[in-house]
């Protein structure tokens, strides 16, 4: 019993420690931590930078910048070891598809509310990102609706695309222009043809295992049925689905969120997917979710596809043309739209266990509107990681930039930064006008709260992670399970978890 | 601690209960750092476990941790709700079960087994040579040896695939027929196990004291009888450790295993899904850190009673085996 | 000559019976390893076309050289991990061998309270998150090579094996009659029981700097900007993650990921960083065995 009571004593102590040291950490000069994710860089090459950019801003807003490198190694379970603890971070990375989603986040109270503090802290940045994208970032949080976090002015829009491999197209005796510019169906006798051309041309080459249709099985459903992701939905899948009008994506043609799986359409697809696959389109190693992604990007790499899919960003299909060297086309499948998915793909959220706050927004506001803070984080140094051409334009020195390469489009506002001399004079004007021209979906900005339905949406998850991965790779015949797999779906409580959805858009819209 | 020491040192003037206590006070000395290490790295955390009856929310105010689990909601139950919501999650205890006993029962056996018949090689270096090929599985990751099981069973690459392709035959597709997989599951197992257990068995045989076995050699002992009178009896302290120690893992899952080696596939999971697997689900797509821990407290407070329950078997058959 | 060897012994058919048994399994183990360094110079356009395979169509050491180039911190990593492992392995062992001496001792009063003290964080913890706050808030675990040797010192599991170790091959009256011939708690301890207890002793060495060796979540928790003190395996997991991450989102990411995707070997990546893990370890673990094989057959041989 004594020794029972010496420990707790002992404990008494160290929580004694504990309050002292947590104090204690008050009184340090005005240093503002950020993590940013995906980057590549060493430590000397950012105390190099770092110590450049700091006297800037020392000057601009009497603070200094001390960054987190975070990598794609380590971005989810440190991340959210880091929140939940309490570390003391100023500025985390967040988004609708990281493990810190910034959506349940801020209902759970771990961003700072912007509303209040943007005018007076950031006014440039409130004039810089257009109302649109604003307004994807508007939030339910602990502190009522607003905005938690600065959306980043990147590639603000979705677009679902095939990719398709004109070299080979062209071989097969196609005129890659004309198919292009007409756009692919996929339940069109056209479509399988083309696959089966593709598939005899090269078994007459001697390859016997090639297979045409190399695709991301959950995007093609996405792609073929015109369907949005509903921000909110379940994080480890979809299984809410949003029709839109495939020419103008913001025209009202009457949505409700439904269980995509519930829909003759998702049947349609199905069948039609493993249709295909029993014709030897689609590879064994696409429909294995442990070796899909690995296998698509072998195949897309070395050119060895007809027809893929993609989710397109605004230039990539030069950058793919240039490295599988063939001729990458993308077709569209619909029209570019906005909504919070996309919105939210790249945000900067200010913790609440940040002691300056202000300072930390005024810094925000600098990387988004000063071109000179912007380059500086994101590229480097001139003479060290670049130097700059006569026309504006940029070019890499190689082997520094090696060691200093952030994710470019983690941080902020990337219309600011000069172009590469790859890139040309005009990229980031044409990028922005691609992206400008995106309509917003209706209701596009609205954001499902699913902590109501955690239980059924726990249960959801499993359903989904048996059933879906089989049905949208045309593993699985959806005549002998999509009846089961629905039964499932709705013991689980998929029939709570829509309404819980409707009944919200209904709130929301009004 | 350090209270402690210093009230035994006052009493440390009267020079007869020094004396007395000299060996306890030398023993406390020893269990004193990692008794240290304890309190601090798993006593003090441990409030913790609070975190599987609330619903864990910021208190922005002033968010520090502790401050948050504070002023979070209790929520009674809820947080353990998910886990027998479906018929899913009765498929996934029903399944860590039944893979658990045939773990404990063939975990115990082999092992023994295996380092009883290495102590008999009469080239140690034979011996050596076996004992370390076992490791290697210890350094291998699930993620790894499902590519390895891959390169078998592959539908488009597979060995054996092609193999029934050639002779003519239906051509399995292992990753959706779910017949062979318990035996692909516990084989998996034994494979990445039996050389630890193998190890600490053998340590233990090497512990013997030579002339015992020399005793028995001359009252005529036969090499099997050795084995049985004087091997055996010496494992049997290792053996029953262990198994209660296996027990209590009997509502926990090696998570690799289950998740990894059968690629994931959801055609699979009436066969492969377990508890850890169907809760990693959950997290992802929840993210919900009270959740979690309500899942790891349940695990652990079964394997709590399952472990004093078989130290209390063990207790009647063998007091000197037990764990305490 | 081999008749007289065999008078201790089992037969030889029941000799070469064990052999096949244990043999095969043996083999069994170290395919999959032989495997692993195949594939690590497998060319990845072999793989395209026949899958992962023994008999590849191509070689190549490309990913190996794509791998230290991408990791210029590779050999100071090595040398972290070489000093984490060595200083860790001292201490967890030297702890959990007092600690579960005391435990093994049936006159130590306390005795009950310190086993159940152990064991009972075998089964109950805090968590991952509470832990983290103490570490890093209360014991300034961060950014430190204490950060990563700390944490994984103590082993409940390690504890009752090695009090098992000290019951099966410890005899009491060892210590009673070098107690009465005036030895001292910790001279008995050192001088008496630990060379009894040697294969007992390697073994949890073994675990311990295994543990040490592999790990590296404590590095991707602890570690966030003074990374050059990454162990390799943290650093190997970290790369691993990463590339399989840009595989997976790289269109997502923009064009600067799906140029940095392209030129990563994904497919063959993992197998390399397995063996640049794995052969230093390898070469430690004779060290470790011949403590706990040594003794195996004496009894016999002498027979």
């Amino acid at each position: 019993m004594k020794k029972i009571v010496s420990l707790l004593l002992a404990l008494v102590m160290f929580a004694g420690v504990f309050a002292f040291t947590n104090t204690a950490s008050a009184e340090e000069p005005v240093t503002l931590k950020i993590w940013f994710h995906g980057s590549n860089v060493s430590p000397e090459a950012s105390k190099k930078v770092l110590d450049e950019l700091n006297v800037y801003l020392n000057e601009k807003i009497g603070a200094k910048l001390d960054v987190i490198w975070g990598t794609w190694g380590d971005f989810d379970t440190a991340v959210v070891t880091a929140l939940a603890g309490g570390d003391n971070v100023d500025m985390y990375f967040t988004c609708n598809w990281s493990a810190d989603e910034y959506n349940k986040y801020a209902r759970d109270g771990y961003w700072v509310k912007l509303d209040d503090l943007l005018p007076q802290y950031g006014a440039d940045l409130l004039a810089t990102i257009p109302e649109g994208i604003w307004e994807c970032a508007k939030t339910n949080g602990y502190d009522g609706m607003g905005i938690y976090a600065v959306p980043a002015l990147k590639d603000t829009a979705t677009q679902n695309c095939w990719d398709v491999n004109g070299t080979l197209l062209a071989e097969l005796g196609y005129d890659v222009d004309a198919i292009c510019a007409k756009g692919l169906d996929y339940y069109s006798p056209e479509f399988e043809e083309m696959l089966q051309k593709a598939k005899d041309l090269k078994a007459s080459q001697g390859v016997n295992d090639f297979y045409p249709l190399c695709v991301e099985p959950m995007v093609l459903e996405r792609l073929v049925n015109v369907t949005s992701i509903v921000t909110g939905d379940l994080g480890s899948g979809n299984v809410l689905s949003y029709y839109y009008d495939k020419e103008h994506p913001a025209k009202d043609i009457g949505s409700k969120i439904v269980n995509k799986f519930s829909t003759p359409e998702f049947e349609k697809y199905a069948a039609r997917t493993y249709e295909l696959a029993q014709k030897g389109f689609i590879s064994p190693s696409i429909q294995n979710v442990a070796t899909s992604n690995d296998y698509r990007t072998a195949c897309q790499n070395s050119g060895e596809y007809l027809i893929s899919t993609q989710s397109y960003a605004y230039g990539c299909e030069i950058d793919f043309s240039k490295a599988r060297g063939i001729d990458v086309r993308m077709v569209p499948a619909s029209a570019p739209y906005m909504d919070s998915t996309s919105g939210q793909g790249a945000m900067m959220a200010i913790s609440t266990v940040s002691k300056n706050p202000e300072k930390a927004l005024q810094f925000l506001n600098l990387l988004n509107t000063d071109p000179y803070v912007m380059t500086t984080l994101n590229y480097g140094l001139e003479g060290f990681t670049f130097n700059k051409n006569a026309d504006g334009t940029i070019t890499w020195i190689e082997e520094n930039r090696a060691t200093y390469s952030p994710w470019r489009n983690g941080m902020g506002n990337v219309r600011i930064l000069p172009p590469t001399a790859d890139e040309g004079v005009n990229y980031w004007k044409d990028f922005a006008e691609y992206y400008n021209s995106a309509e917003a979906l209706p209701y596009g900005s609205f954001i499902f709260d699913s902590s109501e339905v955690e239980t059924e949406g726990a249960a959801i998850a499993n359903v989904f992670a048996e059933y879906a991965f089989g049905l949208c790779s045309g593993a699985t015949d959806p005549a002998a399970v999509l009846a089961e797999f629905l039964q499932k779906l709705e013991a689980a409580g998929i029939n709570e978890f829509v309404a819980a959805a409707n009944e919200q858009l209904a709130k929301y819209a009004g | 601690m350090k209270n402690k020491r210093s009230r035994q040192g006052d009493a440390s003037l009267a020079p007869n209960w020094f004396q007395r206590n000299k060996k306890v006070l030398a023993l406390l000395t020893m269990v004193s750092p990692t008794a240290i290490w304890l309190l601090l790295l798993r006593y003090l955390p441990i409030g913790g476990i609070v975190l599987a009856f609330k619903s864990y929310k910021i208190f922005p105010r002033d968010p520090t941790f502790w401050n948050n689990l504070i002023h979070s909601k209790w929520v009674g139950l809820k947080n353990f709700e998910f886990i027998f919501k479906t018929d899913q999650a009765l498929v996934a205890i029903r399944n860590t079960i039944l893979y658990n006993i045939v773990f404990i029962i063939l975990g115990a056996i082999i092992p023994v087994a295996f380092a009883i018949m290495m102590n008999e090689f009469t080239k140690k270096f034979v011996a050596k040579a076996y004992q370390t090929m076992m490791f290697f599985p210890y350094f291998l990751s699930w993620v790894v040896v499902s590519y390895f099981l891959n390169a078998f069973i592959d539908a488009q690459y597979g060995v054996l695939p092609a193999a029934q392709a050639a002779a003519g035959k239906d051509v399995i597709s292992w990753y959706t027929t779910t017949k062979p997989w318990p035996l692909i599951i516990i084989f998996a197992n034994l494979w990445k196990n039996v050389g630890y257990s193998t190890v600490l068995y053998l340590a233990a045989i090497t512990g013997i004291d030579a002339s015992q076995y020399e005793a028995a050699a001359i009252d005529g002992a036969s090499k099997w009888q050795q084995i049985r009178y004087v091997t055996l009896p010496h494992l049997r302290t290792m053996i029953s450790i262990l198994l209660i120690l296996n027990v209590g893992k009997i509502f926990a899952a090696d998570f690799g295993l289950f998740y990894n080696v059968p690629m994931q596939s959801g055609a699979l999971f009436p066969v492969t899904q377990v508890i850890d697997t169907y809760i990693y689900r959950v997290f992802i797509t929840t993210g919900n850190i009270s959740q979690s821990s309500a899942a790891g407290l349940l695990q652990n407070v079964i394997g709590f009673v399952c472990i004093m329950l078989a130290n209390a078997v063990v207790k009647r058959i063998d007091p000197e085996s037990t764990l305490f | 000559m081999r008749k007289n060897h065999r008078l201790n012994q089992i037969s030889v058919g029941t000799e070469t019976i064990f052999h096949v048994i244990v043999g095969l399994f043996s083999i069994c183990c170290i395919i999959p390893f032989i495997f692993v360094i195949v594939i690590s110079f497998t060319a990845e356009s072999s793989i395209r076309e026949i899958g992962y395979s023994f008999i590849p169509r191509a070689w190549s050491t490309g990913t190996y050289t794509y791998a230290i180039q991408r990791l210029p911190q590779i050999w100071r990593s090595y040398f972290n991990s070489i000093l984490i492992t060595v200083i860790g392995t001292a201490l967890s062992t030297l702890m959990c061998a007092l600690y579960s001496y005391a435990l093994f001792r049936p006159d130590f009063k306390y005795r009950g309270f310190f086993t159940f003290f152990s064991f009972f964080t075998m089964i109950f913890g805090g968590g991952l998150v509470p832990t983290y706050v103490i570490c890093t808030q209360v014991l300034g675990l961060r950014e430190n090579y204490a950060a990563l040797i700390v944490p994984l010192l103590v082993s409940p599991f390690n504890i009752i094996i090695m009090r098992t170790f000290f019951k099966s091959s410890v005899p009491l009256e060892l210590i009673e009659a070098a107690t009465i011939d005036g030895s001292g708690e910790y001279s008995t301890f050192f001088m008496v029981v630990l060379p009894i207890a040697k294969p007992g002793l390697a073994t949890i060495a073994l675990l311990n700097a295994l543990a040490y060796w592999n790990d590296w979540y404590l590095s991707l928790l602890y570690i966030k900007q003074n990374k050059v003190l990454q162990p390799l395996q943290a650093l190997l997991m970290e790369l691993q993650n990463n590339v399989e991450y840009l595989n997976r989102m790289s269109a997502a990411l923009g064009s600067s990921a799906i140029q940095e995707a392209m030129r990563a070997p994904t497919q063959t990546l993992r197998m390399v960083l397995v063996v640049l893990i794995v052969i230093p370890i390898a070469c430690a673990y004779p060290f470790f065995q011949r403590y706990i094989v040594s003794g195996l057959t004496i009894g016999s041989v002498k027979g």
